[in-house]
C-alpha cells in the first residue's frame, strides 16, 4: 500500500463549511458556561453559524481530498443546503420552544451544528469508514438531542430507545462493511466498484454484507421493516429536534446509498439486490400510510408518514440514473422544509410535553390562529403531493423517473398508497378548519422566530412549486457529475 | 392583436388569486369591504371573459388567444393557455357562475366570511384555468387546485353532517385524479420516445399513436378521473352527500361548473388521445350513461329533501352529456356542450332557489311546504321557469341540448337513445311533482303563510340566469356557430386516430359474429363498429 500525501493544498477551503460549524459549536458552549449573560442570545449566534457556513459553502473549490477519500462536488453542496437549511429550521423553532420550556443552553446548538458535520462528513465521503464516522458523529449529536428535554420521561425514553436501537444498527452497518473488506480488500468506493465489476453476483458473501449494511442504513433510514423505533423517538423527542431528526440524518443516509449503489451499479442489474430494496420500499409506503391512518397523536402520525415518504424516495434508487439522483436531491429538500414545518406547528402547542400531542389540540387552530393554520395547512397538502406546492413537484419526479426506467407497477403502488394518505392529511385539515376548539385548548405561542421559520417552509413550498427550474438545473448538474 | 390582450386568459385565470391573497390581509372583520372586492374582482372576471368572447373568431377551430410560456424546460412542460369551441362557453359559464354565488350568499354567510370569498375567488381561477389550459399538467395542477377550497367550502360552511361529506368527496376525486396523473406520466413517457423530447402540449400529444393494450390502459386511467368527476354512475355517490351538505354557493359551482370538469376532461383528453379504445369502451359507457340517467330520475322521484332531489336530477342529466359524447358525432357533441352550459344554468339557479327557500325556513322536506306560491309570487314565478327549462319545455335551453343530444345518438345508439329518452318524461314528472307539492296545494303549515319575498340580491343572481335560459333556449344558434368548427375537429381527430382501431375492432366483430356488415358510410364519423347493430343485437 502507497502511502499518498493525505493533504493536498487547498484542504481547508475543502472543510470550510464544517471547521465553521465545530468551531462555531465549540464557541457557543463555550459562550453558555462563561458568559451566561449571552445565554439568551444563543440560539441567534447558532443561526449566524449556519449562515456563515451555508455562505462559505461558495467559496468551497470542488474536488477530491485527503487522499481520495472526501469529495466535494455539486451533489455534496446540495445536500450540504438542505442540511443546514434543516438545522436553520431546527434552530428558529427550538429558540422559543427551548425558552418556553426553560431549557434553553448553549450545548443545544452545538450539538445540531457538530450533528450537521457528521451528516456532511457521509454526504462527502468516498469511503465507507468516513461514512460511518460521520453517522457515528451524527448518532451522538441525536443520542443527547432527542434526550434534551431531560426531566420529562418520554424524552430520556426516547433518548434511551434511540441509542439502543441505534448501536445495535451501527453494529450491523459495520459488520457488513467488514464484509465488504474481505470482499474487495477495501472500504474505498472506487476500489470497490472495481471489484464489483468482475465480481460473481451471486456471491454469497457479497449478499451477506449487502444485507447487513442495508439493515443499518435502514435503521436510520426508518425503513419498513427497520421502524419500530421511529414514532416513540419522534413523540418523545423535543418537537424541534423531532422534525429535524425526520429529514436531515435521512437526507445524508440516503446520499451515502447513492455513492454505493453508484459504486455497486455492475452488479446492482443482476442480483437480487434491486429487489430487496424494492421490497423495502413497497413495506415502507404500505405500513407507513397505512398505519398513520390509526395515530391521533400528530408526531407519530409524522413518523409514520415519514416512512412513507423515504419508501417513495427508494423507488428513484431502483435504476440509479441522472434523473433518480436529481429526484432524490430535490424530494429531501421539499420533505426537509414541509416536514419541518410541521413539526413546527406541533412544537408550538403550548401543553405538558410529556403528554401527546393529539389532533385534538389543533381544533380549530385554523381560524384562531390564521397563520399557523395556514402554515400547517400548506405543509400538509405538500406532504400528501397536491399541486402547486414542492411536495406535488417531488413526488411527480420521483414518479416519473419511475416510469421512465420501467417501474410501473411500483409506481403504481406509490399512487396507491398515496391516495391512501391524502386521508390522514386531510384530516390535519379538517381539525384545523371544521372542528371546535376544545375547552382547555394548547393555544400555540411563536415569536418572531418560530414566524419566520414557517414563512420560510411555505415560501420554500411554493416557490419549488411553481418554479422548480432552477433547482432542476442545479440538481440535474450535479447528478450527471455524479454518475458518470 | 396588441400585447395587452394577448395575455388576456392569464388575466382571468390570475386576477382572482391576486385579489385572494391581497384579501388574505384584510381585517377580519371589514365583511361588506371584504364582499364588495370579491364580488368586484368576480364582475371583472366576467367582463374580461366578454372581451374573450369578442376576441374569439367563429369558425376557427384550434385554439385561439394562445399563449405560451417555457416553464419547466426541464420535463418539457409550458404554461400554455388557449380557448377554443368546447371551452369557451364552460368558461363563460365559470364566470357567470361566480358574481352569482358572492350575489347570492351576500347575506347568508355569517360564519368567516372572508376565507369564504378567498375559498371561492381561488376555486374560480382554477376552475378557468382547468378549461383553457392547453397543456396538459396544467390542466392537471389546476384540476387539482379546485379540490381543496371546495373541501373547505363544503367542511366550513355545510350543513350537519359536513365532514363527511367533504372528505368523501375528497378522497373520491382525488383517487381518480391521482391515477390520472399515473397516466399522465406515462403519457409523457410515450410522447418522449415517439418524439425524442419532453412534450406536455395537448395538441401534440394529439399526434401520439399508442399501441392497444396501453391504451385501453390509459383511458381506463383518464375516464375514471373523469366518471368520477362527472360522475357517472355507479361513482356518483359522492354527489348527493356534497350537493346536500356544500352551502348554497358551493352547490352552484359544484353542480353548475365542477361537474362539468368531468365531460370536459371527457372531450379533451379521453376522445382525441384515445381513439381506438374511445371506439372500443363507448358502448359501455353509453350503457352506463343511460343507466344513470334513468337512475337518477328514479332516485329524484321518491326524494322527500328538495336538494337532493336537485342533486339526483343532476346525475341523471349529465347522463344525457356524456350520452351525447360517446355518440361520437357532430350534432350530439355539440348538444351536449350545451347540455353542459344549460345543466349549469338551470341547475345552478335550482340550487340557489332551493338555498333561498332554506334560508327563510331552515328544512329542506318538501312535506314542510305548500301552497308558496301565494306568499312568495316572484320566487315561484322564477322558480317555475327554471323548473321548465330543466325539464327542457321548448323556448327554454332545456329542450335544446336534449333534442341535440337524443336526435344525433340517435343516429347511432338508437336503443340507448330510447331508453334515455324515459329520462326526460321522468324529468317532467319528478320536477313538476316538486314545483307542485311546494308551491301549489292549500297551505298546511302556518309558517309558510309569512315567509319573506325573494330579496334583491338573489333576484339579481337569479337574473342573467333567466335571460340565458331563454337566450338559449330561442336562439341556441349564437352558441353552436362558436363551438360547431371545434366539434369536427376533434371528431375527425378521432376518425384519424381510430382509423387502425376501428379496423380492430372491426376484425373483433367479424370473429365475434362471424357475419360483417360493410360499413355503409352512413352519416356518422367512427362507423366502424357498427354500434348500431351491437345495440340492437
Amino acid at each position: 500500500m502507497t502511502l499518498t500525501p493525505l493533504i493536498e493544498p487547498g484542504w481547508l477551503s475543502a472543510i470550510l463549511p464544517e471547521v465553521i460549524l465545530c468551531v462555531a459549536g465549540m464557541l457557543l458552549m463555550l459562550l453558555a458556561a462563561f458568559a451566561p449573560k449571552l445565554r439568551e442570545e444563543t440560539a441567534p449566534l447558532a443561526l449566524i453559524g449556519f449562515i456563515i457556513a451555508a455562505w462559505s459553502e461558495r467559496l468551497v473549490v470542488g474536488g477530491r481530498f485527503f487522499g481520495g477519500t472526501y469529495e466535494i462536488s455539486g451533489i455534496t453542496r446540495i445536500f450540504d443546503i438542505t442540511f443546514l437549511l434543516a438545522a436553520m429550521l431546527a434552530t428558529l423553532f427550538a429558540r422559543e420552544y427551548l425558552q418556553r420550556e426553560n431549557i434553553e443552553g448553549g450545548e443545544f446548538y452545538a450539538l445540531l451544528m457538530w450533528g450537521t458535520v457528521g451528516m456532511m462528513m457521509m454526504a462527502k465521503g468516498l469511503d465507507l469508514l468516513i461514512v460511518i464516522l460521520g453517522l457515528e458523529l451524527l448518532s451522538i449529536c441525536i443520542f443527547v438531542l432527542v434526550g434534551y428535554h431531560r426531566r420529562i420521561p418520554v424524552s430520556n425514553e426516547a433518548s434511551l430507545k434511540y441509542f439502543l436501537m441505534g448501536a445495535f444498527a451501527t453494529g450491523f452497518i459495520l459488520y457488513g462493511t467488514a464484509l465488504f473488506y474481505g470482499a474487495t480488500q477495501s472500504t474505498n468506493f472506487a476500489e470497490m466498484g472495481r471489484v464489483f465489476a468482475t465480481a460473481n453476483p451471486r456471491d454469497p458473501l457479497l449478499s451477506i454484507a449487502f444485507v447487513l449494511l442495508m439493515s443499518g442504513l435502514g435503521f436510520k433510514l426508518a425503513v419498513a421493516p427497520f421502524h419500530g423505533w421511529a414514532p416513540d423517538v419522534y413523540q418523545g423527542a423535543p418537537s424541534p429536534v423531532a422534525g429535524w431528526l425526520s429529514v436531515a440524518p435521512k437526507a445524508a443516509t440516503l446520499i451515502a446509498v447513492i455513492r454505493l449503489f453508484a459504486a455497486m451499479t455492475p452488479l446492482l442489474q443482476h442480483a437480487m439486490w434491486m429487489k430487496m430494496i424494492a421490497a423495502l420500499s413497497i413495506l415502507s409506503m404500505v405500513i407507513g400510510n397505512a398505519v398513520a391512518i390509526a395515530q391521533r397523536d400528530l408526531k407519530r402520525m409524522l413518523a409514520y408518514s415519514g416512512i412513507a415518504h423515504v419508501g417513495y424516495m427508494l423507488i428513484a434508487l431502483l435504476t440509479l440514473r441522472d434523473d433518480s439522483v436529481a429526484a432524490i436531491a430535490i424530494y429531501t429538500i421539499t420533505y426537509a422544509l414541509m416536514n419541518i414545518g410541521a413539526f413546527g406547528v406541533v412544537s408550538m402547542l403550548a401543553k405538558n410535553q410529556n403528554d401527546p400531542q393529539t389532533l385534538d389540540d389543533i381544533a380549530g387552530l385554523g381560524f384562531r390562529r390564521p397563520f399557523y393554520g395556514l402554515a400547517l395547512t400548506v405543509c400538509m397538502f405538500s406532504l400528501s403531493g397536491l399541486p402547486p406546492t414542492a411536495g406535488f413537484i417531488a413526488k411527480f419526479y420521483i414518479f416519473k423517473t419511475a416510469v421512465d426506467s420501467g417501474h410501473v407497477t411500483i409506481a403504481l403502488i406509490g399512487i396507491l398508497t398515496s391516495i391512501v394518505s391524502v386521508y390522514y392529511y386531510l384530516r390535519v385539515v379538517y381539525f384545523l378548519y371544521m372542528k371546535e376548539p376544545p375547552e382547555r385548548e394548547a393555544v400555540p405561542v411563536g415569536g418572531i422566530f418560530a414566524t419566520g421559520a414557517l414563512a420560510i417552509s411555505i415560501i420554500g413550498i411554493f416557490l419549488i412549486g411553481i418554479f422548480p427550474t432552477p433547482l432542476f438545473e442545479m440538481a440535474g448538474a450535479a447528478a450527471r457529475a455524479l454518475l458518470p | 392583436m396588441g400585447a395587452g390582450v394577448s395575455n388576456i386568459l392569464s388575466w382571468m385565470v390570475w386576477l382572482p388569486i391576486v385579489v385572494a391573497m391581497i384579501l388574505a390581509f384584510f381585517p377580519r372583520h371589514a365583511v361588506t369591504a371584504i364582499k364588495s372586492a370579491g364580488l368586484a374582482a368576480s364582475l371583472v372576471t366576467f367582463g374580461l371573459s366578454f372581451v374573450v368572447l369578442q376576441l374569439f373568431q367563429d369558425g376557427i377551430a384550434n385554439f385561439q388567444l394562445s399563449e405560451s410560456h417555457t416553464w419547466i424546460p426541464q420535463w418539457g412542460i409550458r404554461y400554455a393557455l388557449g380557448v377554443d369551441g368546447i371551452s369557451i362557453w364552460l368558461v363563460m359559464l365559470t364566470t357567470l357562475l361566480t358574481p352569482v354565488v358572492f350575489l347570492s350568499s351576500w347575506n347568508a354567510i355569517h360564519k368567516h366570511p372572508k376565507e369564504y370569498v378567498i375559498a371561492f375567488l381561488i376555486m374560480e381561477a382554477a376552475m378557468i384555468g382547468v378549461f383553457v389550459a392547453t397543456d396538459i399538467l396544467v390542466f392537471y395542477i389546476f384540476f387539482e387546485l379546485t379540490l381543496l377550497p371546495m373541501y373547505l367550502v363544503i367542511g366550513v360552511w355545510g350543513g350537519a353532517n359536513r365532514i363527511y361529506a367533504a372528505i368523501k368527496f375528497f378522497l373520491f376525486t382525488i383517487s381518480g385524479s391521482l391515477l390520472m396523473l399515473l397516466g399522465i406520466i406515462y403519457l409523457g413517457f410515450l410522447q418522449y420516445h415517439e418524439v425524442g423530447r419532453p412534450d406536455f402540449s395537448i395538441t401534440h400529444l394529439y399526434g401520439l399513436s399508442i399501441p392497444m393494450p396501453a391504451q385501453a390502459i390509459l383511458f381506463a386511467a383518464f375516464a375514471l378521473a373523469f366518471a368520477i368527476k362527472v360522475p357517472l354512475f355507479p361513482l356518483h355517490t359522492w354527489l348527493p352527500d356534497a350537493h346536500v351538505e356544500a352551502p348554497t354557493g358551493g352547490s352552484i359551482i359544484l353542480a353548475g361548473v365542477m361537474l362539468k370538469m368531468g365531460t370536459y376532461g371527457f372531450l379533451r383528453f379521453c376522445l382525441p388521445l384515445f381513439p381506438d379504445a374511445t371506439a372500443r369502451y363507448a358502448n359501455l359507457m353509453i350503457v352506463l350513461a343511460v343507466i344513470g340517467v334513468i337512475y337518477g330520475a328514479l332516485v329524484s322521484w321518491v326524494q322527500p329533501d328538495m336538494k337532493k332531489l336537485v342533486a339526483y336530477s343532476s346525475v341523471s342529466h349529465l347522463g344525457f352529456c356524456v350520452l351525447g359524447i360517446f355518440a361520437l358525432n357532430q350534432t350530439a357533441i355539440e348538444g351536449s356542450i350545451l347540455q353542459m352550459v344549460n345543466h349549469g344554468l338551470s341547475t345552478g339557479a335550482l340550487f340557489l332557489l332551493v338555498g333561498v327557500l332554506y334560508e327563510r325556513r331552515h328544512t329542506r322536506m318538501l312535506a314542510d311546504y305548500g301552497g308558496l306560491a301565494a306568499t312568495m309570487p316572484l320566487y315561484a314565478t322564477l322558480f317555475v321557469i327554471t323548473v321548465l327549462a330543466s325539464v327542457g319545455l321548448p323556448g327554454l335551453n332545456g329542450f335544446v341540448g336534449e333534442f341535440l343530444i337524443l336526435a344525433g345518438s340517435f343516429k347511432t345508439h338508437p336503443t340507448a337513445t330510447i331508453a334515455a329518452t324515459a329520462g326526460v318524461i321522468l324529468a317532467a314528472i319528478y320536477l313538476l311533482w316538486l314545483v307542485q307539492r311546494v308551491f301549489f296545494g292549500p297551505v298546511t303549515r302556518e309558517e309558510n303563510r309569512s315567509v319573506p319575498e325573494i330579496a334583491w340580491n338573489e333576484v339579481a343572481a337569479m337574473v342573467p340566469l333567466i335571460a340565458l335560459m331563454v337566450w338559449i333556449g330561442v336562439y341556441p344558434n349564437t352558441f353552436l356557430r362558436k363551438m360547431s368548427p371545434s366539434v369536427q375537429k376533434l371528431l375527425t381527430t378521432v376518425q384519424k386516430g381510430g382509423q387502425r382501431g376501428q379496423v380492430m375492432v372491426a376484425e373483433t366483430l367479424t370473429r365475434r359474429f362471424a357475419a360483417p356488415s360493410p360499413a355503409s358510410g352512413r352519416g356518422t364519423l367512427v362507423s366502424g363498429p357498427r354500434p348500431a347493430q351491437r345495440e340492437g343485437r
